[in-house]
């Protein structure tokens, strides 16, 4: 903490107040225009044929009825763009297939068309032959000697591998008491953005794109079209309209996008592409679904051991973001509490299956899942409670790990026992346990899960910064122009809160731009819970900056020092508080003065976090933020139902910025946790999603929600902007695991896998369940 | 069915005559005919209320209504919500509560809380859960809807009736 | 306009319109919309019997006292029916006509003895014929009404005083769900024995069925455990449930034994 020069609480700030969304008065009279409502004049529609095959060679494919049609204006397959390239994070994959589809959503032709409805009959005019191949539907299919090679360059269908150590896993088993093992399996769900997936291409007649995208990654999205095109990205301009949901989703390039500009190329006209809700779920990617074998020991005392954890992922046709969960994964394997000896390897096989992106959590759902039903066994193997057993293998403020990250903040025994206390967590559990044998159908359980998420942005690439241009306008008007990008998330507000707090302004006084590649500086991308904590430190860099420039000028008129002046209230202000001028004016003053000059400014900020390793060791992030909740459950024996009554969650956020937009950010994490445990459910078999729709994918509705009760933790974190942590992803990723243990309480089963649907549930208390099994090739 | 069906309606107030195809939805002829963006296409099929208006003062699922059978009715969608009185009070609700988010889903839920408020005045926490059960969220979970709903369904307390006296 | 052979009746369209939109449907030359026919309208008593007009929404249902006085039953699964903008739209008549095994309102009007009223104007004058529900459906989707009838109405004889039914949807939410299974059962205690004993399901076989055996069982009987648990076992017979995506054939058997125990131990007060 080398920075004494923040302030953390100036009289009339704005910190920690209920502050609204910039944009919610437009979005909540229906006058935001997502990219579905846009209307480009003269824009084709464009529809893309998909697989009706799993796998399958494609013989031949007859465009010419479909080219026929009245008003198609193109139809384009693989041979009309034989100089595409591979795409995705695997480079694995061509937008348009060629000779084979690997899976259901395989993109095999596209149609540009006067509209939707002549797009998609000319559709159902192609004429696609295709020879089966044999279906891979599992890992162990794909594994299996002999099995057909979905990529020729991979033998052994292995799409990537991951091995972590530390310490020495013989002395962690030989030091332990106590050793539980167990299987976990974690299914197939997806991130079901209420505003489906769309794209608008369209060039100019010199050949520059201009793409209007809902990526969550514009800066890098512009450097991959342009190797794909073989232009200079300097020549892609990328428009972010309002987004209806991302989640992670947006995070990669899907064939959709390259298809639009290929038609957009080929017809000269601009292309509008967008998905119905059944391909949204077809074509979408899926959270990356997860078998998980864990061993793990700890001493009579209680102190945790080791860990040794193997995975399989089902990698899907092709690879893209989910692949590389165990990046994420293997932290919270290693270091959510102190274990001195881990080991960890995951093997990501292809199959035919849908294949996984990055969603909120990216990976950590799966692994806190596995980790706390464990902290649950061992606690209660060597008889201590699960709060007192979680405590003692706490990490502190300032530990660091042996994988290398550093806590320089870290509230995680405040969140155990704050989220113990307000739970009535002890005295419920023994409660429910006594009621094990009740003639009640209606059991009560109550559980009890904490998570380690990265609360500084993640060093993934060679950069994770964000950069940020300020103008102040002669009516003291700011405009914000920040690489970061909002996807409903909040930070633009949040941004102009920060921007404010410096500036002494009132919200109504900032403008912010976010949303144009052309005008706003670089920054990664919104993942990785980053966009608070670094975009608002750029932010707060550039107002910092801006506020130099205009105190510099003030001292000059008043022969102040600068530290004796100050902003407040729209003022330049002396340090008794007596308002100097009007910031305003003097503004217009500083134009028409001599030396006449803008406030105008520019900072970038790189969070001092470092790249990992080949051994994956590295602090990844400037901060890590932490939580614990506690969910109470009501499960009825005879028909398998489990509700969420109540989650009480303690979250180390670091400091809250806007409590309106972190409390929106908490509840609606965990509702989207409680539809990982309770109801969603993409239902893949042989390849083939069964349930592609809200009416068996069910998404939960108001009438389940449950009490929220949420607690913040300020550890005021040195790096972080007025000492925030990202939360983006926190909230979402202990329901599951604590809803496991809730379960475990109110019937003492353990359930391993999930989701917990009425049916799997009740099979698994009435032991008609096959639990997951260990069957890695 | 490529037939064409003349109608006549009322939309957000004022008289609208069209001829649309025998099968298509109120929803796509709000979008794409009348160019009405706000009610916004979720699933096309009556699960997510993200196409909710209002039809003879009930709400409906645009997605499942024949644009044909608009005719002679009185269509109201959220461009017209907003416009009344109840309307801005549940816009400043919403807005104040932290109800919107990507804000896909607040237009129908907007138009499904007008529906709600004016049919139910008292609604409680549970009616007021269960008045929106059609409508999904991503990403709120629906508590701070539920309580920009319950706020703007209250008789507003700074709305003091004039009395005799006062300028 | 009954003359007219080759239509296609729109009610609510809450299940014309996802049918057209799959393509499972064409639409037959004339789309009918019979929304402003008066006859079609209206919930009114008449000598003990209730006449529910075909075009009464789910949400007229729901709010007229009659119903919720005189046919509960029907009420409660008024009540765990979709969502409220759908209760709007849906007609009793197009669920009815959907003759859906899943269709909520399907399984207390079997219970209940409802007859539906058909409609047909072949040559200028108007036929009508009285068909039980328990006839009128055939199979999955399909019933026996004729190409140029409509149904006009559906009435329920009022079940006796001191009836008291009780209707179960099983799912996780209160209404947007389509029944995995649904139960819909009745009775009436005279002293210890029951009488007028009504059970339905839904969801379990390719209608919606009534369950004569397990009625039997319990029908002059005296309330007791055991005689639960023969009308259970009964029931389980009677039963022909297949798996779907929404749930095993299994679980759907399992869900019939103990929500079916559960739901007569409130009927039977027990
Ligand atoms: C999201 C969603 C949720 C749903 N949830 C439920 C639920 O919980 N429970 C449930 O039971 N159903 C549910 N349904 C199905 C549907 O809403 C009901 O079956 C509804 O009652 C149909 O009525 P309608 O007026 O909309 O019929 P329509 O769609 O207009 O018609 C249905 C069929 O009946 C015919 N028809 C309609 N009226 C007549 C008439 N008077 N004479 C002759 N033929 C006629 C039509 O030609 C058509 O074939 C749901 C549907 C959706 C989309
Ligand atoms: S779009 Fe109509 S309900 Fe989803
Ligand atoms: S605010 Fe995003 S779906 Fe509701």
């Amino acid at each position: 903490m080398n920075e004494p020069a923040k302030t953390w609480s100036v009289p009339d700030s704005l910190i920690g107040k209920r502050i609204p969304k910039m944009d919610a008065p437009d979005k909540a009279s229906g006058r935001t225009r997502y990219i579905q409502d846009l209307e480009i004049p003269g824009a084709l529609h464009g529809k893309i044929l998909r697989s009706t095959r799993v796998h399958a060679r494609i013989l031949s494919i007859d465009t010419s009825a479909a080219k026929a049609l009245a008003g198609v204006h193109a139809v384009i397959t693989a041979a009309d763009v034989p100089w595409q390239r591979p795409i995705g994070v695997g480079r694995d994959h061509l937008p348009l297939k060629a000779d084979r589809v690997l899976s259901l959503r395989d993109e095999i032709a596209a149609v540009a068309a006067d509209s939707e409805a002549i797009a998609e009959a000319a559709l159902k005019l192609i004429r696609v032959v295709y020879e089966p191949l044999p279906v891979l539907a599992t890992t162990i299919a794909a594994s299996a000697p002999g099995a057909p090679r979905l990529h020729p360059d991979r033998p052994d269908n292995v799409a990537m591998t991951f091995d972590y150590a530390q310490g020495d896993l013989a002395q962690g088993e030989a030091e332990s008491d106590v050793v539980v093992e167990d299987v976990f399996r974690l299914h197939y769900v997806t991130h079901c953005c209420m505003g489906v997936s769309g794209v608008i291409a369209e060039f100019d007649p010199s050949g520059n794109l201009l793409l209007y995208s809902n990526t969550q990654v514009p800066f890098l999205h512009k450097r991959e079209f342009a190797e794909l095109l073989g232009i200079d990205p300097g020549r892609i301009r990328i428009i972010q309209p309002p987004i209806g949901g991302g989640f992670g989703s947006k995070l990669d390039i899907y064939p959709f996008e390259p298809i639009a500009i290929f038609l957009a190329g080929i017809t000269k006209r601009p292309v509008k592409l967008v998905f119905t809700r059944e391909e949204e779920f077809i074509a979408s990617p899926t959270r990356q679904p997860v078998l998980l074998k864990l061993r793990s020991g700890c001493r009579k005392d209680g102190t945790l051991t080791f860990r040794d954890v193997e995975t399989v992922h089902d990698n899907g046709a092709y690879t893209s973001w989910g692949a590389t969960t165990p990046f994420v994964m293997m932290q919270t394997i290693s270091s959510l509490y102190r274990v001195p000896h881990c080991k960890y390897r995951t093997v990501a096989v292809y199959t035919n299956n849908p294949y996984a992106g990055s969603f909120r959590g990216y990976g950590n759902l799966q692994a806190t899942f596995a980790v706390e039903a464990h902290m649950d066994k061992l606690a209660e193997a060597v008889g201590m409670d699960g709060l007192a057993f979680r405590l003692k293998n706490a990490q502190h403020p300032g530990e660091v790990t042996p994988q290398g990250m550093h806590f320089k903040s870290c509230g995680l025994k405040e969140c155990l026992t704050t989220a113990a206390q307000r739970s009535d967590f002890l005295r419920k559990q023994a409660e429910n346990r006594s009621r094990w044998n009740d003639p009640d159908p209606v059991k009560r359980g109550i559980g009890m899960a904490s998570m380690l998420h990265v609360g500084g942005g993640a060093k993934i690439y060679p950069s994770d910064g964000c950069g940020t241009i300020l103008k102040i306008d002669d009516f003291a008007h700011v405009t914000l122009i920040t690489g970061a990008s909002e996807i409903g998330q909040g930070s633009e507000t949040v941004l102009a809160q920060l921007v404010c707090e410096e500036l002494g302004l009132p919200m109504t006084a900032v403008t912010v731009v976010n949303n144009d590649t052309d005008i706003t500086p670089w920054d990664v991308g919104v993942h990785a819970s980053r966009t608070t904590f670094i975009a608002g430190n750029s932010a707060i860099g550039a107002a910092r900056k801006a506020k130099r420039k205009i105190l510099e000028a003030a001292a000059a008129k008043t022969g102040n020092r600068i530290d004796e002046l100050g902003l407040a209230g729209g003022f330049i202000t002396a340090s008794s508080g007596e308002k100097l001028f009007e910031l305003a004016k003097f503004l217009r003053s500083l134009h028409f003065s001599d030396k006449a000059d803008l406030v105008m400014t520019s900072f970038y900020y790189e969070p001092p976090s470092r790249h990992q390793d080949k051994q994956f060791k590295g602090d990844v992030s400037a901060a890590y933020a932490w939580a614990t909740q506690v969910c109470e459950i009501e499960l009825d024996t005879e028909t398998g139902i489990v509700r969420l009554l109540k989650v009480t969650g303690a979250h180390d956020v670091g400091r809250v910025l806007n409590r309106l937009g972190i409390e929106g950010q908490i509840e609606g994490g965990i509702v989207m946790g409680q539809g990982y445990a309770l109801t969603e459910d993409l239902r893949v078999e042989a390849g083939v999603i069964r349930n592609p729709n809200f009416r068996d994918y069910k998404l939960v509705t108001a009438p389940e929600i449950p009490e929220m009760d949420i607690s913040f933790i300020e550890t005021m974190d040195g790096e972080g902007p007025q000492g925030a942590k990202g939360v983006g992803e926190a909230p979402a990723i202990c329901i599951a695991a604590a809803v496991a243990n809730a379960i475990h309480n109110a019937t003492g089963t353990r359930i391993t896998a999930l989701p917990f649907a009425p049916e799997n549930v009740y099979r698994a208390l009435h032991g008609a369940s096959e639990p997951p099994v260990w069957n890695a090739a | 069915m490529s037939a064409n069906c003349d109608i006549a309606f009322t939309l957000n107030g004022v008289k609208r005559e069209l001829s649309v195809p025998a099968g298509m939805s109120a929803l796509a002829m709000l979008r794409e005919r009348l160019g009405l963006t706000g009610t916004k296409y979720g699933c096309g099929e009556g699960e997510c209320g993200a196409c909710t208006i209002l039809v003879d003062g009930m709400s409906v699922n645009s997605c499942l209504l024949f644009a044909a059978d608009c005719d002679g009715r009185d269509v109201v969608t959220i461009e017209g919500v907003v416009q009344s009185e109840a309307g801005e009070r549940l816009r400043s609700a919403f807005v104040a509560s932290g109800a919107v988010q990507c804000g896909f889903c607040t237009p129908g839920l907007m138009v499904q809380a007008s529906h709600l408020i004016e049919q139910h005045p008292g609604a409680d926490e549970a009616a007021i859960r269960r008045g929106i059960e059609g409508n999904l969220c991503r990403c709120t979970g629906y508590r701070k809807i539920v309580d920009a709903i319950a706020s703007a369904a209250k008789p507003d307390p700074g709305q003091t009736p004039f009395s005799e006296g006062q300028p | 306009m009954l003359r007219a052979g080759d239509v296609t009746v729109l009610a609510g369209g809450t299940d014309l319109m996802p049918q057209t939109q799959a393509g499972r449907l064409r639409f037959r030359p004339v789309l009918m919309n019979v929304r402003r026919v008066p006859e079609l309208k209206g919930i009114a008593e008449d000598n003990g019997v209730v006449r529910i007009g075909a075009l009464v929404t789910i949400t007229e249902l729901l709010d007229s006292a009659l119903v919720r006085e005189r046919l509960n039953l029907l009420w409660q699964a008024c009540d765990h029916f979709a969502s409220d903008q759908i209760r709007n739209a849906a007609t009793i008549g197009g669920n009815l006509c959907n003759a859906s095994p899943a269709g909520d309102t399907l399984v207390p009007l079997l219970a209940l003895e409802a007859r539906v009223v058909l409609a047909a104007k072949p040559n200028g004058t108007l036929q009508i014929r009285r068909v039980p529900l328990a006839q009128f459906l055939l199979g999955p989707g399909r019933s026996c009404r004729g190409l140029t009838e409509l149904l006009a109405a559906v009435e329920v004889p009022l079940p006796g005083a001191g009836f008291v039914g009780e209707f179960y949807k099983h799912g996780t939410r209160p209404g947007l769900d389509i029944s995995t299974i649904s139960i819909a059962a009745g009775a009436r205690r005279d002293g210890a024995v029951l009488r007028d004993v009504r059970i339905a399901f839904g969801a379990v076989a390719p209608t919606v069925i009534r369950a004569p055996r397990a009625e039997a069982a319990l029908e002059g009987h005296r309330a007791d455990a055991a005689t639960l648990e023969a009308a259970v076992q009964a029931a389980l017979a009677e039963i022909h449930p297949i798996s779907d995506v929404r749930a095993s054939d299994w679980y759907r058997r399992e869900l019939i034994h103990n929500m079916l125990k559960r739901v007569l131990t409130h009927v039977c007060k027990l």
